[in-house]
């Protein structure tokens, strides 16, 4: 798929040349369908308005203007799961909220992702007690886990960019009848590994001592 | 400011000569505790009777169960001639007339776990014994709908005895199979018979709608079932419980360092709020008297995360009446509050930053800038806010006399903090029963007239300002010394004490490997919090850790009263008014 953008402090530098190719270059964008329906997909994450504890309310930090979430498209929350892409699992898990979160993830229409937000949600955390399921992945299929206790705004919103790319490069069957009925999911690799040897390299900390 | 050394060890305090008096007819057995509360014994068979005349029958009553408890006393070894007991439970009275609480014991032993239910004495002892009997299992005769409260409905056993697994591990591995999947749906299947409901009446058929676990306007996991006829509320019940996170059980197995940052989860708009009754309680016990800085940078963080959680509050209480601005002011604000927390704390929501005996750090150099700055900043902000929301013609339709009660029924129901303010009464801890040094600061208790929707709201907007008046005063006062107390139990002990022999060095290691050990005892210190009247009442078995922590939320005593002021109202009214009573999910069901 090829597309450009004009720059709106130089003017527009792609309308030079052919005016036939111009207009044409203005009005019509080539590419693959898939391509192109996984592009919309990715630049318009629209989480459901969903919340359970702590973490909800950085999950909300992070729709409001200080971190602005809607710059990566996401800023939609939707009231109900049948209108929602993305379900973030901001808090703890709770036994008794169990069957709920099931419940309203399989209200969710495909193609749905789950984001598991914070260290309850991803194994727990903090709460190893008879009340808390030991992280969200028991019972539904996670795509990308934020950790912190709660993570900053900041860091759900660099999950958010990782399960964009993710989904900018995913494969899914356009129709019942048309072709291969596979899914090819991006890879989400481990971010863990990947920052390992920047942050091994560290050697000054911010002091403590000073604001 | 006052000298160092302002938390003193209170005395234990003796009964009141006029209650002996009063109940000597019924009989007591006296017990004397760390925290000078007045606690006596008395006969299960005596109770109501007993509940009866502190209610109404005495001079100078007692109106407001303010707690209700119990404790599996059956490992307890330190019990110091207290009667014999398998479990116990404990009611705590207030009474703002006298400034004094007062605590009844009741001894239940071995399988005959029941005791009449007061709850047609004190109304809200309705959740409170439902929650007594859902953690211990004790029986209340006489309630109508004891059931579970904050487990599913299928849960067995009962956590809170000392025989129950305390870990999710120790139990069997969760899975959510198709069959438990229905099965736990059915359960959670709302069936008003059970309530004492009826579906019709006369020519009218009722619609039950349900509100929640998962709704926008219940601001977390709540879920309100409300009997309408049309519009019109006839009846409401609030189930809570999906946000049980074991707080309580958790203090039996952590250290009483290591507990901290699950304070700080209670009420999660709070931050170190929530540490201030866990620690001030631990001191108690432990004899620590803190140095005048500790209190002083306390109450300023106490403060700020006050206003933090009150424009979350704000924000959210008017997006749900519409206006969809405000929210993102609020939050860009509370934003500029979180920028000092984090620079003196290092953590945005949890900080966990105060310790038994002090602080965890000193503060850091440059701190009075960014106070300054927000200073500076904030009150002509407050005041555009009480421009465009408090002066709009819609926000006041749509609250004034909308969920609105008398100091009487805010008593009744065990209502603390704004949301009593709101009625006109100005009763507030931190002028009330001074703590941490709140009577060395200048600042006045806003309170309402109406006791509505609108005057909760006002009354945090004013709350506002009045902290930032503490937190301006903090600014311009702040002791110097040092940030933690020179006592053996001080944990961790100051670094600069630990270096010099093996003694001190054995000390340091305990203290943070195994934590330290409380001298054994009870105690209870209730605060202000962002919410109503938080306290802690710690069960110490001269262990390394608590024998039993009992945590006094304000949240839960607001949300039961839901039902009595949203009938005869609209559900539209029902929003405004989950949002004005600023309840934490987590500060309900711990």
């Amino acid at each position: 798929m090829r597309w450009t953008l004009d720059d709106p402090q130089n003017g527009l530098t792609t309308s030079k040349g052919d005016p036939e190719e111009v207009a044409l270059r203005h009005n019509v964008v080539m590419g693959r369908l898939e391509k192109l329906v996984a592009w919309g997909r990715k630049n318009s994450m629209w989480p459901y308005n969903f919340g359970l504890s702590c973490c909800y309310v950085e999950m909300a930090t992070a729709l409001t203007p200080p971190h602005d979430i809607a710059r990566f498209g996401s800023e939609v929350i939707r009231a109900t799961p049948r209108e929602a892409d993305v379900i973030v699992i901001s808090g703890t898990v709770f036994a008794k909220m169990a069957p709920v979160v099931r419940r309203l993830y399989e209200q969710m229409m495909e193609p749905r992702w789950v984001i598991s937000m914070g260290s309850c949600a991803n194994s727990g955390g903090m709460y190893d007690i008879y009340s808390v399921v030991q992280g969200v992945d028991r019972f539904l299929p996670v795509d990308v886990y934020v950790p912190g206790c709660p993570p900053r705004p900041e860091a759900l919103i660099e999950g958010l960019l990782l399960l964009r790319q993710a989904i900018g490069t995913e494969r899914r069957p356009l129709s019942w009848v048309l072709g291969d009925q596979r899914t090819y999911r991006g890879p989400l690799p481990s971010q863990r590994e990947r920052k390992r040897k920047t942050r091994s390299q560290v050697t000054e900390l911010r002091p403590t001592d000073r604001a | 400011m006052r000298e160092a050394g302002t938390v003193e060890r209170p005395a234990e305090s003796e009964i009141p000569e006029d209650l002996g008096r009063e109940l000597a007819e019924i009989g007591f057995a006296a017990q004397r505790t760390a925290d000078g509360i007045p606690t006596l014994w008395v006969e299960r068979e005596d109770l109501p009777r007993v509940m009866g005349r502190l209610k109404t029958g005495i001079a100078r009553p007692y109106p407001v169960l303010y707690d209700l408890t119990a404790i599996d006393e059956r490992l307890r070894r330190h019990r110091n001639g207290q009667p014999a007991s398998d479990f116990t439970v404990v009611y705590q009275l207030l009474s703002p007339q006298r400034d004094q609480d007062l605590r009844l014991k009741v001894a239940l032993r071995g399988d005959d776990l029941a005791l009449p239910s007061v709850r047609d004495i004190y109304r809200n002892a309705d959740w409170y014994e439902r929650e007594a009997w859902d953690l211990f299992g004790i029986r209340f005769p006489g309630h109508p709908h004891l059931k579970r409260i904050l487990l599913p409905p299928t849960w067995e056993g009962h956590p809170l005895r000392k025989d129950h697994p305390a870990r999710a591990t120790e139990l069997p591995e969760y899975s959510l199979s198709d069959d438990r999947q229905d099965r736990e749906q059915e359960a959670l299947r709302f069936r008003p018979e059970e309530w004492g409901m009826e579906r019709a009446h006369e020519d009218t058929d009722f619609l039950f709608l349900n509100l929640g676990p998962n709704h926008p306007a219940t601001h977390g996991v709540l879920r309100v079932i409300v009997q309408l006829d049309g519009e019109e509320i006839i009846d409401a019940v609030p189930e809570i419980g999906f946000h049980h996170r074991g707080a309580e059980k958790m203090g039996e197995r952590q250290t009483w360092h290591s507990y901290i940052p699950y304070t700080d989860r209670v009420d999660y708009l709070g931050g170190v709020m929530n540490n201030l009754p866990y620690v001030l309680t631990v001191e108690k016990l432990a004899g620590i008297k803190v140095p005048a800085r500790v209190e002083v940078i306390r109450v300023m963080l106490c403060e700020l995360f006050r206003i933090a959680s009150h424009l979350v509050f704000f924000g959210t209480m008017v997006q749900d009446l519409g206006q969809m601005s405000p929210v993102f002011y609020a939050f860009s604000d509370r934003q500029r509050v979180y920028d000092i927390i984090e620079a003196i704390c290092g953590f945005r929501m949890h900080p966990a930053w105060f310790r038994i005996g002090g602080l965890a750090d000193d503060l850091p150099e440059g701190w009075q800038r960014l106070v300054r700055d927000l200073l500076d900043y904030l009150p002509p902000r407050l005041n555009e806010y009480e421009r465009i929301c408090l002066r709009n013609r819609i926000f006041q339709r749509r609250t004034r006399h909308v969920g609105a009660y008398t100091t009487a029924e805010a008593l009744e129901w065990g209502t603390t903090g704004p949301g009593l303010r709101a009625t006109g009464m100005a009763w507030d801890l931190r002028k009330a029963r001074p703590y941490s040094g709140y009577d060395q600061f200048e600042f006045d208790i806003p309170v309402g007239a109406r006791g509505d929707c609108y005057d909760r709201t006002l009354v945090r907007l004013e709350e506002m300002r009045q902290s930032l008046r503490i937190v301006e005063q903090c600014l311009e006062n702040m002791p110097l010394g040092e940030h933690k107390a020179r006592h053996p139990l001080t944990t961790p002990p100051m670094k600069s004490y630990t270096m010099h022999d093996i003694e001190t060095l054995i000390h340091h290691f305990v203290e943070v490997g195994w934590g330290p050990v409380i001298p054994p005892g009870e105690a209870c210190t209730a605060i202000e919090a962002t919410k109503g009247i938080n306290s802690y009442y710690l069960t110490s078995d001269g262990g390394n850790m608590s024998y039993r922590t009992r945590i006094r939320t304000p949240s839960f005593p607001h949300l039961q009263m839901i039902p009595a002021i949203s009938r005869g109202h609209t559900v539209s009214d029902l929003v405004a008014i989950l949002g004005s009573i600023d309840f934490i999910m987590a500060d309900v069901d711990r």
